[in-house]
């Protein structure tokens, strides 16, 4: 019984360790330069 | 009369049918039914919208069944897994079918009726969409830019109705269609993040590889390309309970949503990358594309055959019509 229960512990904290690291963090760093204007003239020929 | 024994028998020129009124349905019958050349929308669906929206288009718009036989061109909004029966069901009546559903089994499934429609000389647009849609329509624009395509990739933020935002939500525990060297690889939805930018106001936001058809239907267009992938656009709330029920009821019409395509290729044997993308409320520009698509159907500048927009039309006068209805597309300058 305290195996069982050690093991669901054990299972609990590794699945919150793992959610923890599934949604931290960023994909990547902004661009720090340039920018978005419309697309239009030579653009759209 | 509204009933839809006035619109049974062989296609009308001028007779179009919106199958699914709902944030994106009603935007495309909307377009078409202020189109030139087009005399009558025949409004089909679920519920007391159909007549909620006849009662707002006027004297062109009627309540009846679209796949019921009449309707020249037949758009498809309803949810995701209708599609397939109900584009088999306007062909064998003789009616170009414009689909704007983003579920990989429906857009499978419609390409796999490119026999049928052909035989019948009727076209089927797959994914005319905000994205896919105008994504594909974007991807195909800028591969004009360089010699060579290698790769593209596509992310997306954002939903149009409720049935957007829950097949948006199906997607981020789906499993992922990318190409990549040459082969279909699926993956896990809600892994491989990274940073897209998209058009202001959005910015810059995580986006996750998801259950998106966007791959299937540009490698079509663009067989050569080693890589293509889409993703889409996540916060921690949504990665984290995309394997349950949605727990909170989608807004009705959506909010602000943005593509974003990247083009990389060689011009002049030097390696470039484009981007360009576009911002609009989802169902807003997809009922725009979807309506512009049944007017080109209508027109007869769609050929035969089952096919995203990024393989049949031209994209520079689409998206030039597509601006006259307010749906613009922006280019990023600048190292990305």
């Amino acid at each position: 019984m305290t195996l069982l229960r050690r093991a669901i512990a054990a299972l609990g904290i590794a699945a919150l360790i793992a959610a923890g690291l599934r949604i931290r963090g960023t994909g990547g760093t902004p661009p720090q330069t340039g920018g978005w204007r419309e697309l239009r003239g030579p653009d759209l020929r | 009369m509204s009933g839809d024994s006035a619109h049974q028998g062989a296609p009308r020129p001028g007779v179009a049918g919106v199958l699914g009124v709902g944030a994106t349905g009603a935007r495309a019958a909307r377009q078409l039914a202020s189109a030139d050349g087009v005399e009558r929308v025949v409004l089909g669906g679920p519920g007391d919208r159909p007549e909620a929206l006849r009662a707002s288009l006027g004297d062109k718009a009627r309540i009846g069944d679209p796949l019921a036989g009449g309707a020249a061109v037949v758009v498809l909004a309803g949810p995701a897994g209708t599609h397939v029966d109900a584009a088999r069901r306007a062909i064998e009546r003789g009616a170009h079918v414009v689909s704007t559903s983003d579920a990989i089994g429906d857009v499978e499934g419609l390409l796999a009726l490119d026999e049928a429609a052909r035989s019948r000389g009727v076209a089927i647009v797959v994914g005319a969409a905000f994205s896919p849609g105008l994504s594909c329509v974007l991807a195909t624009h800028v591969s004009a830019w360089v010699d060579e395509v290698d790769e593209i990739h596509l992310a997306r933020f954002g939903t149009g109705g409720p049935a957007c935002a829950r097949q948006h939500h199906r997607a981020l525990a789906g499993r992922s269609v990318d190409r990549r060297d040459g082969a279909w690889v699926r993956r896990q939805g809600g892994s491989g993040r990274e940073l897209a930018v998209f058009p202001d106001p959005v910015g810059s936001l995580d986006c996750y590889r998801a259950a998106l058809p966007d791959a299937v239907l540009l490698q079509r267009a663009f067989p050569d390309a080693e890589r293509i992938t889409a993703r889409q656009a996540a916060n921690r709330r949504q990665r984290l309970l995309a394997v349950l029920p949605m727990l909170r009821r989608p807004h009705p019409e959506g909010r602000i949503g943005a593509i974003r395509v990247e083009v990389r290729g060689r011009r002049d044997g030097v390696v470039v990358g484009d981007v360009v993308g576009a911002i609009d409320r989802p169902a807003v520009a997809a009922g725009a594309v979807a309506g512009l698509a049944a007017r080109w159907c209508l027109a007869g500048r769609i050929p035969p055959g089952a096919a995203g927009l990024a393989e049949v039309v031209d994209p520079v006068p689409f998206l030039h019509q597509l601006a006259e209805h307010g749906v613009r597309a922006a280019v990023f300058e600048g190292m990305v």
